[in-house]
């Protein structure tokens, strides 16, 4: 009997993630498919007749907002599916009767689903890098807002995946929340550009400043300062892995 | 480490499991030695299967102290847990891989290194007759193969406790033996084996000690022989070559009913009495035609004790 009991998590990580990359057509290629269209559509064919946006063409003001809708959609639909298929087919309870802690389960598919979220953010900015010439204004902010923002709605789809009952629940979060939050937290425009009322109103959408932060690490603009981006995503981060460990340690709806 | 070899493998006092207004298990007291072969009979939802599940760590409990070697499987979760391999009912397989790669995961999350999981999943293939099918998924597998990967799947760490929910469940009686073989092999060894099942025969065939566990409680634990001898009821089938009037006076103790030419004695232990029976047969002038004696089995035990058969319960069990 070996001892390491680090083992078990590493496992349940390379798990998440050779799952991932073996689905890689419904996993992958999709939100980079639709980045390039979206890219195509506005930033090429409409572009040439919008207006720069704080000093950037229009093509290089929408990738991070693309790049940054493909890592939240992506972390969160990993963990909240793959959890719950576990759950499902019962194949979670090879992971609840083995030496694996809770907050050791809950971390490994946490980050693996978050690393599918930020190879999607990163594919779409290497794109951008190498197809649209953009160059990366902060490195470090860029990848370092991708990583947080990955985990944590990789770790609120860990709570939807305990929570959910069926499939449709799985997603309900994405279709009803996180989409519509992500095209009105300015991906497509500038909150300036808005009537008072509704830039108010954007300010308590938390998408817009992960979008903003993002734009601020490619690009270097912003409207907000970025920290708040980085506070808020950690912050999220932390109310949901800590729902997320306490509900494994409970097993609510995954133990009897 | 190594286990506590003084203590028993699985030593459960007082538990109990409450669902909401639901208690499930009433104080369940089980003791099971190191190397024994121990089958948990009962009817469904009699808490069979909490009990286990509470034992491998996909149910909590409310109350009481679980104990595998001496360890808590709460506390020291890590250390139980690595010593129990469960066999589970329904099949649980993780459908993204093939069943190599199925069985080198589960290696992987009971802490065995890439190679040493490797080598045990390769091992457990050719051991259960699965090789040729190690890049198949397992939805591909035949009914048999399925219950044979479950049972490969638990035995990857090499438990020292395997736990079995109904492991023969569905199987045709070929692989039932084969079955059985292998978990007497693997008993000699050494491994503690607890089962559940609805097959008395499994239980009568493979378990040193039984427990028979009703509405959350045991209500009877023994060796399968002594309870048969202690509870239940064979008989002694007196054939005679006339018709007969009347239960003769020596027989009235027998609770002896009367049919005819037969007369059906009801007895604990049928052959240790046949003599006795004889003897008073002997007093009477009655011609014998025929003696038959039929022992008791655990189902009459079962029976008695929970008002259902067995039988009834498997198929109950598969709705």
């Amino acid at each position: 009997m070996e001892n390491n009991k680090w083992i078990g998590f590493y496992t349940i990580l390379k798990r998440e993630i050779g799952r991932f990359l073996t689905l890689y057509r419904q996993t992958i290629m999709p939100s980079i498919i639709t980045a390039a269209l979206f890219l195509f559509i506005f930033g090429y064919a409409l572009g040439s007749r919008i207006q720069e946006i704080k000093g950037v063409p229009y093509m290089h003001f929408i990738l991070p907002g693309l790049a940054m809708m493909a890592v939240i959609n992506n972390a969160y639909s990993n963990t909240a599916s793959s959890l719950f298929q576990a759950k499902q087919l019962k194949f979670l309870e090879d992971i609840l009767i083995a030496p694996i802690s809770a907050t050791q389960a809950a971390l490994a598919y946490i980050l693996g689903g978050a690393t599918r979220g930020f190879i999607n953010g990163a594919i779409i900015l290497l794109m951008g890098v190498i197809v649209f010439h953009i160059h990366l204004y902060s490195i470090t902010i860029t990848l370092l807002l991708m990583a947080i923002v990955s985990v944590a709605f990789s770790a609120t789809g860990l709570i939807f995946g305990i929570k959910a009952e069926n499939f449709d629940q799985v997603m309900v979060l994405v279709t009803f929340l996180i989409t519509p939050l992500v095209y009105v937290g300015g991906v497509f425009y500038s909150i300036d550009m808005l009537p008072p009322i509704l830039r108010g109103a954007s300010m308590f959408n938390p998408l817009y400043y992960m979008v903003n932060g993002l734009r601020y690490g490619v690009l270097g603009t912003y409207d907000t300062a970025p920290v708040g981006s980085i506070l808020m995503a950690v912050v999220i981060t932390l109310v949901s892995f800590s729902i997320g460990v306490f509900l494994f340690y409970k097993g609510w709806k995954i133990k009897a | 480490m190594t286990p506590d070899y003084n203590a028993p493998a699985i030593k459960i006092q007082g538990l109990e499991k409450w669902y909401d207004d639901f208690q499930a298990l009433k104080g369940i007291d089980l003791e099971i030695k190191q190397g024994e072969f121990y089958g948990l009979l009962g009817p469904n939802g009699a808490g069979k299967s909490t009990t286990i599940h509470i034992l491998t760590g996909l149910a909590n409990f409310s109350n009481g102290d679980v104990r595998v070697f001496g360890r808590d499987v709460v506390s020291d979760f890590r250390f139980t847990r690595s010593r129990i391999g469960l066999a589970a009912q329904e099949f649980n397989f993780d459908r993204f891989f093939n069943i190599e790669k199925l069985l080198t995961l589960q290696g992987g999350y009971f802490g065995l290194s890439k190679d040493k999981a490797a080598q045990r999943a390769e091992e457990l293939l050719k051991q259960f007759g699965l090789i040729e099918k190690r890049n198949q998924n397992s939805t591909k597998l035949s009914g048999g193969m399925k219950r044979r990967l479950q049972i490969a799947k638990a035995l990857v760490h090499q438990p020292e406790v395997l736990i079995l929910d109904e492991p023969t469940a569905g199987v045709d009686v070929e692989l039932r033996h084969m079955l059985w073989d292998y978990l007497r092999e693997l008993n000699s060894e050494g491994v503690t084996i607890l089962l559940t099942t609805h097959y008395i025969e499994e239980a009568e065939q493979l378990c040193n000690k039984v427990s028979i566990i009703n509405h959350g409680e045991i209500i009877a634990e023994g060796k399968p022989k002594q309870l048969m001898e202690d509870m239940g009821t064979g008989c002694v089938d007196l054939h005679f070559n006339d018709v007969v009037s009347e239960v003769p006076e020596v027989f009235r103790n027998y609770n002896a009913e009367l049919e005819d030419n037969h007369i059906r004695l009801r007895v604990q232990k049928p052959a240790k009495e046949l003599q006795k029976i004889m003897n008073k047969l002997n007093s009477t002038d009655l011609g014998l035609y025929e003696v038959r004696i039929r022992e008791s089995s655990l189902e009459d035990v079962f029976m008695q004790l929970t008002g259902s058969s067995m039988a009834e319960e498997a198929v109950n069990g598969k709705q």
